[in-house]
């Protein structure tokens, strides 16, 4: 452990928080080793759980003092090690800041505290004829801060647009212990977009202590189809002949014949566990225009040689429907012993290619990879499984993510589209930027992070602090930061 | 203070971005100020300059680099106009769906620089919401980028979202890749006028749960109306508050949402109600995006508020005399004052209760424009906000000595850190 907390720090902490506040016992920070993504793993010093913006002030002030580094957590979903405590330090968990503080509906907001549920803001809604737009799969779990800090995707994305087209303002704890307010609940707020700027800083600006967050009018009416093909390419050309036709869905899914299999059983939706991909395809808006749509998705899907369009047509089936999609990767339990997914963009024309390419570097390292997805917005998920405990496989899961995120950037495209870079993407910040680039990217980190305190080793590949060079690696061939 | 006085042919207008950087590092190496060009239509904007400036143009950075039109994204240069992008796109059935004012000389890049937007913005969004990746000159000359060309991307920090807005003051924007959308295949505007403010303030409220979805949500004051008559050339109601609602979509769903607006207007007992459909629509949603630059009047404000306060600042407003528009379900208003405002203190006087009322909201007052010399007086850009200081660090982080635009955005940061204004 390269970062000695005192006990005069830990007893200081302490009193801020109180003892039900605190984890310093390392079997109980044991859980605190890592996030989502499971290859690496380093303990914090210490968890500490405040419970208001003036304890986040104070903890943040005390590891100045203490000269020691921070990082913040929510609920811990990241599948990218974005909450990873690399070379231990403090972890400020917000799961207990887990408040709605004020509703608006007639100026169309909501101000809530970072460790809220996702899900929990959409189910206070309810009833009031809007909801909070952007749903991540792990809406259930993840938090508003921690999809602030990564600018959360989710299917409903296509139309409704990520996170950052759904934040109004913020408080931010800034590395100083400084309170800042961005943006508020009026448009347009003077100045820099610096709340446009914080969401997706992967911890590195501050904490954020509260979020002003738009609330969505609910659409009218939906219509949701499963489109059943008997390839992969079949299922990319409807997405294709879709977009053309100038409809944007609500969503638009991807799932293939691997994860068919697994969610089957699960869930036992009925999936044709003989098809090569399925696309869950959602229209929503007016109720004169939505079967219309739906009408023409249909045809499109069977020119493009679907076997069969299914529709579902009650509330309960298409509940059952998004439920599969969303817990697709908690059935992957019954696949696999591990997983890690790779979060890779390409235009979406580029969808077919890229998907070859995924069956070929599988094969090629014997890893056996399924994929359920965005296709919408060319946003691949392939889930690539494998057993923690086999150092080999993991090596050669490893060396087929780097091939595929390696692929994505050939094409065109990102190699993160909503999970964040974290620590697991952090070596291909060279490939995707330029050096001046990545500078002025520094250059921005460091007006409101200049010792690199917060999150450190965090989203940029120069992002150290502290002296903590010397990390320790879980894993050869991965580093947590270079 | 004295404002910059650079003929155009002073100016520099490089071919491609990379010979804009070099020229920017050998200005940079010089400490040699820069003001980045673009449509031209929106130079008074914000401070006048503190220092005489090098004016660099974007005139000729107008290429479309790539248009994988089913990707739905267009990567084009910065000094595209308007105009010209929107043609290109209308090849393809598709559009950039933000209003921009004099969209035949506007750049795409000033577009972003000052983040233009009308009243589509309502179902639309702004530019924040359609640029996806951005290309730059900082103030050492570094050309750097960030984002993709792809729809969804969280690689690095969003200086994206960092640009649009900048006024020119932290990088000159050279190139910029969009997320489209279809284009629509018709629209409409119902334009109601009611009896008092309150009325539309009530209707207002409802619509919040309206079953039709309105692209635009406009009011405008019988003086504002009279003006957007008559430069659209159509004969409209104008003596009462009027609010003009927008739909866009199929022939079908403009017809079925006109009539659904229409009707859940009723209750609140609108005097007169016009129907512009399809083309005959076009020219009064072109007056709507004009009007906040359409005026020679004294002074224009732009106002940001809880979108509930909206109407309580309209009729102070049109009380004071002032034309007004406002893009009601935003709590953004766009304000002329009145030609007989002609001293610095009459319009601090007409501004001061208006600024008051948005502040209660947590909102603000900007000065579109007005004489320069009234800007050493007047606060430009509103009370100052709580995260002015992290702004002004971020400025002297990338731009230390005040070499782009320096003077023009939030005065103190420079006040405080550069030489003094001559």
């Amino acid at each position: 452990m390269s970062i000695v907390i005192q006990h005069e720090l830990i007893d200081r902490f302490r009193q801020v928080v109180g003892d039900d506040g605190l984890l310093h016992d390392p079997e109980e920070l044991f859980v605190y080793e890592c996030d989502g993504y499971v290859v690496e793993k380093k303990v914090p010093d210490v968890v500490l759980f405040p419970t208001s913006t003036e304890q986040i002030v104070r903890i943040v002030k005390l590891c100045n003092e203490f000269d020691v580094p921070f990082v913040p957590r929510g609920a811990g979903t990241s599948l990218a090690g974005g909450c990873l405590a690399v070379g231990g330090g403090v972890m400020i968990a917000l799961t207990r800041m887990n408040q709605i503080l004020e509703v608006n509906r007639r100026d169309r907001y909501a101000i809530v505290e970072p460790g809220l549920v996702n899900v929990h803001l959409t189910q206070r809604l309810k009833g009031t004829g809007y909801h909070y737009a952007p749903d991540p799969s792990s809406q259930g779990a993840c938090t508003i801060g921690g999809n602030v800090a990564t600018n959360s995707g989710g299917p409903h994305t296509l139309k409704y647009g990520v996170t950052v087209n759904h934040v109004l303002g913020m408080e931010v704890v800034m590395p100083d212990g400084s309170v800042v307010e961005l943006g508020g609940p009026a448009e347009d707020s003077p100045g820099y977009d610096l709340t446009g700027l914080f969401v997706g800083h992967e911890g590195t600006f501050g904490i954020v202590t509260k979020v002003i967050v738009r609330i969505t009018r609910d659409p009218a009416a939906y219509r949701t189809m499963l489109g059943v093909f008997e390839t992969v390419a079949d299922a990319t050309q409807s997405i294709s002949n879709i977009i053309g036709a100038g409809i944007v869905p609500a969503a638009l899914e991807m799932m293939d014949q691997g994860i068919i299999e697994a969610l089957e059983a699960a869930f036992q939706f009925g999936f044709p566990l003989d098809a090569g991909a399925v696309l869950l395809i959602e229209v929503d808006g007016l109720d004169v225009s939505v079967e219309d749509e739906a009408r023409q998705i249909v045809e499109l899907c069977e020119r493009a040689g679907a076997r069969e369009v299914r529709r579902a047509d009650s509330d309960q089936e298409r509940q059952l429907l998004w439920k599969c999609r969303k817990q697709a990767f908690g059935a992957i339990g019954r696949l696999s012993p591990s997983y890690c997914t790779q979060d890779g963009v390409v235009p979406r024309t580029k969808l077919p290619e890229i998907l070859e390419f995924i069956t070929e570097s599988g094969a090629r390292h014997d890893i056996r990879i399924v994929n359920v997805f965005h296709a919408g917005d060319g946003n691949i998920h392939p889930i690539l499984l494998f057993d923690e405990r086999d150092a080999e496989q993991i090596e050669r899961v490893m060396k087929a993510s780097d091939e595929i995120l390696d692929k994505c950037l050939q094409l065109g495209g990102s190699v993160t589209g909503e999970h964040g870079i974290g620590v697991e993407k952090i070596n291909f910040m060279d490939k995707l930027f330029q050096p001046n680039d990545l500078d002025v990217m520094a250059s921005v980190r460091t007006a409101f992070n200049p010792d690199g305190r917060c999150s450190p080793h965090k989203m940029l590949p120069t992002a150290g602090a502290c002296g903590m060079e010397s990390i320790e690696r879980s894993h050869p061939g991965k580093q947590a930061a270079s | 203070m004295s404002t910059a006085t650079i003929e155009t042919s002073d100016e520099f207008v490089p071919a491609t971005p990379s010979e804009l950087s070099r020229f920017v590092a050998e200005c940079s190496e010089q400490q040699l100020p820069m003001s980045p060009i673009g449509g031209r239509t929106s130079l008074n904007y914000g401070f006048p300059l503190d220092r005489d400036c090098q004016r660099v143009s974007t005139a000729k950075l107008t290429d479309v680099v790539d248009y994988p039109s089913r990707d739905m994204t267009i990567t084009v240069e910065a000094g595209i106009r308007m105009d010209d992008l929107a043609h290109t796109l209308g090849t393809e059935n598709q559009r950039l769906p933000v209003d921009i004012a004099q969209s035949h000389r506007a750049t795409l890049g000033g577009a972003i620089a000052t983040n233009t937007s009308g009243p589509r913005r309502f179902s639309c969004g702004t530019l924040r919401d359609y640029v996806i990746g951005i290309s730059a000159v900082d103030a050492y000359g570094r050309l750097f980028s960030a984002g993709g060309r792809v729809v969804k991307n969280v690689a690095g920090y969003d200086l994206c979202k960092l640009l649009v807005g900048s006024l020119g003051t932290l990088a000159i924007i050279t190139q910029v890749t969009l997320k489209l959308r279809p284009r629509a295949e018709t629209s409409a505007l119902v334009w109601q006028t009611f009896a008092s403010y309150e009325d539309i303030d009530q209707l207002l409220g409802e619509l919040l749960t309206s079953e039709a979805r309105p692209t635009a949500v406009e009011v405008v004051d019988p003086r504002a109306a009279a003006l957007i008559a008559s430069e659209a050339r159509v004969d409209l109601p104008i003596d009462r508050p009027v609010l003009c609602l927008g739909v866009e979509g199929t022939e079908r769903e403009i017809q079925w949402q006109s009539q659904k607006l229409k009707h859940e207007s009723e209750s609140f007992k609108p005097i007169e109600v016009i129907e512009l459909a399809g083309e005959s629509a076009d020219p009064l949603w072109q007056v709507l995006t004009e009007f906040e630059t359409s005026s020679d009047e004294p002074l224009t404000f732009k106002a940001n508020l809880p979108p509930s306060q909206t109407i309580e600042f309209c009729q102070t407003a049109t009380t004071a005399g002032i034309a007004i528009q406002a893009h009601a379900a935003n709590g953004i208003v766009i304000g002329h004052l009145p030609d007989d405002v002609s001293s610095i203190e009459q319009a601090a006087k007409t501004i001061d209760p208006l600024r008051q009322i948005a502040r209660i909201g947590r909102g603000n007052l900007t000065i579109l424009q007005c004489e320069a010399a009234w800007k050493e007086i007047l606060p430009v850009f509103g009370d100052p906000e709580p995260s002015w200081p992290l702004m002004r660090k971020l400025k002297a982080q990338l731009d230390p000595h005040h070499l782009l635009n320096p003077g023009q955005f939030i005065h103190g940061a420079v006040a405080d850190t550069a030489p003094a204004a001559s």
